[in-house]
């Protein structure tokens, strides 16, 4: 059930650079210097919510939360 | 060294005790009963107490203030705590802010095609033949040239380097005593190669990685010759059969498992979720060790201060608590949030690094020998501690090229 986007948030503190993220979501988040992800958006678009997801369950600092905006 | 041909001794099949050797090749049943039984507590009496669920042990290695990483030196032959394993944030920090970016996911995909000549170079001498050794024929010599290659160290001292790194992790001795005596020694020859190789870069410099360790500021000052050893000393036992062990235990999964290998030679563009899996699965380093330094009670066990504590990692990576169906082995699980590579600060520097080695390993192996399966009449065997196949005899199928 494809919905809509979603609200993305990082926790730069506790990002010990797994690299999860920016592999599994590649259009969602950058990798820095020291290989530590980055967010790219604020916001998800509707097209990029698997992959916001993606990220958020797989890091293994729990350091991503994604809140998929309320499907209508 | 133990003798190929025996198999494995027969595991009790109630024990919880997973330093047993006899466990070695199929420990998920013992982790199992481990969490089961004693989560926080000591599978063997007098041992260390063992941190064996997901969540107790991702707790501990997030917390570096009650659970440090702080060891004394000489365990293995070294004679100073390794950096950064055995530092604690924040000093640590400064560090892994040194060296995180020189094994960053991008620097280690520029290194891609050097890689692979390499994983391509080793499987040309056996794909013509019938089968291998795997441990032998591809799995040690593979890290260890990829290495001595992103060090700038002589690809001829291959066998030198295998021979020092082998004395720590398997000294050939049985009594402990004489075990430490080859330890130290072998300590001392590693601290000596290396030494040679940095007096000259300190006259010359090169574009290499040992060269950055001796120019670059660490934390508003230069590195001293102890602690650049202190790294290269960890790089030397913690880089080349962390790699071995994975890709004996990843390739011998696959041997016995000729649907799953089927799946990856099929769509490649599956090894690296595949691979993502068979670390949660097999999760070669089992544990890693950490010091209570202040008290603290946990799944109602009282720690004191100053006590030795295991963190089992392959037990928290088959946890259902955090795994749903633990013991299913699926190559497109998702989310698969394992902890393989450690958690918190002491997150496997070398992460990256290993997961370019093993796809790209996996890749070049299958492209060329797509068929396998352990020699009949054989039995891979399996050592502990860190989990490398010490003999993984394979025959490759139907004589494809
Ligand atoms: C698949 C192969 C590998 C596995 C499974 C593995 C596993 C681990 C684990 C579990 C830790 C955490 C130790 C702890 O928390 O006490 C660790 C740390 C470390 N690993 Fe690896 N490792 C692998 C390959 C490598 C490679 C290739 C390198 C080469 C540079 C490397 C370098 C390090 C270093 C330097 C640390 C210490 C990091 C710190 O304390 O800040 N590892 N590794
Ligand atoms: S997966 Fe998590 S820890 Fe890893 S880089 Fe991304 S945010 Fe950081």
């Amino acid at each position: 059930m494809p919905g809509g986007g979603g609200k993305i948030e990082h926790d730069r503190d506790a990002c010990v650079g797994h690299g999860r993220c920016y592999v599994l979501a590649p259009d969602v988040f950058d990798e820095d210097e020291r290989g530590h992800g980055v967010l790219k958006l604020a916001s998800v678009p509707a097209e990029l919510q698997d992959q916001a997801r993606a990220a958020a369950e797989n890091c293994p600092e729990d350091a991503i939360s994604f809140q998929p905006d309320d499907a209508t | 060294m133990s003798s190929h041909t025996n198999n494995p001794p027969e595991a009790d099949s109630d024990s919880i005790n997973f330093y047993d050797p006899a466990v070695a090749a199929h420990p998920q049943p013992v982790f199992r009963r481990l969490r089961d039984r004693c989560p926080v507590g000591k599978p063997i009496p007098g041992g260390a107490v063992c941190l064996s669920r997901y969540e107790d042990v991702l707790f501990a290695l997030r917390h570096p203030e009650i659970f440090s990483a702080v060891m004394p030196a000489g365990l293995i032959g070294n004679v100073r705590p390794l950096i950064p394993l055995n530092v604690d944030p924040p000093e640590q920090t400064k560090y892994r802010k040194f060296l995180d970016p020189l094994f960053s996911n991008k620097k280690m995909l520029a290194m891609e095609k050097g890689v692979r000549e390499i994983a391509s170079n080793i499987v040309d001498r056996f794909a013509d033949d019938d089968g291998c050794e795997f441990n032998t024929a591809f799995a040690i010599p593979y890290p260890s040239t990829v290495f001595l290659q992103l060090m700038g160290l002589p690809a001829d001292d291959l066998d030198h380097f295998l021979s020092l790194k082998n004395a720590i992790i398997r000294p050939d001795a049985e009594d402990p005593e004489e075990q430490a005596k080859i330890r130290n020694e072998s300590g001392e020859k590693i601290y000596a190669y290396f030494n040679k190789y940095l007096d000259e870069i300190e006259k010359s410099p090169r574009d290499d990685l040992l060269s950055l360790f001796v120019t670059a500021e660490v934390g508003g000052e230069r590195m001293n010759r102890e602690e650049i050893l202190d790294i290269c000393y960890l790089f030397l036992l913690g880089g080349l059969d962390t790699v071995t062990s994975t890709l004996g235990c990843m390739v011998s999964y696959l041997a016995q498992h000729p649907d799953r290998r089927q799946a990856l030679v099929d769509d490649p563009a599956l090894i690296p979720s595949a691979i993502e899996e068979m670390l949660r699965w097999e999760t070669p380093v089992i544990q890693v060790v950490r010091t209570v330094v202040q008290d603290y009670t946990i799944g109602g066990v009282e720690l004191k201060k100053g006590d030795p504590v295991t963190l089992v990692l392959g037990s928290a990576n088959t946890d259902d608590e955090q795994f749903p169906n633990a013991d299913e082995v699926d190559f497109e699980r998702m989310p698969n949030k394992h902890i393989a590579f450690g958690s918190g600060p002491h997150r496997c520097l070398g992460s990256h690094l290993s997961r370019l080695e093993l796809r790209v390993a996996l890749e070049e192996f299958h492209r060329r020998i797509p068929e396998y399966t352990i020699k009949p009449g054989e039995t891979p065997v399996y050592s502990h501690a860190i989990r490398e196949v010490t003999y993984l005899p394979l025959q490759f199928g139907k004589g494809q090229k």
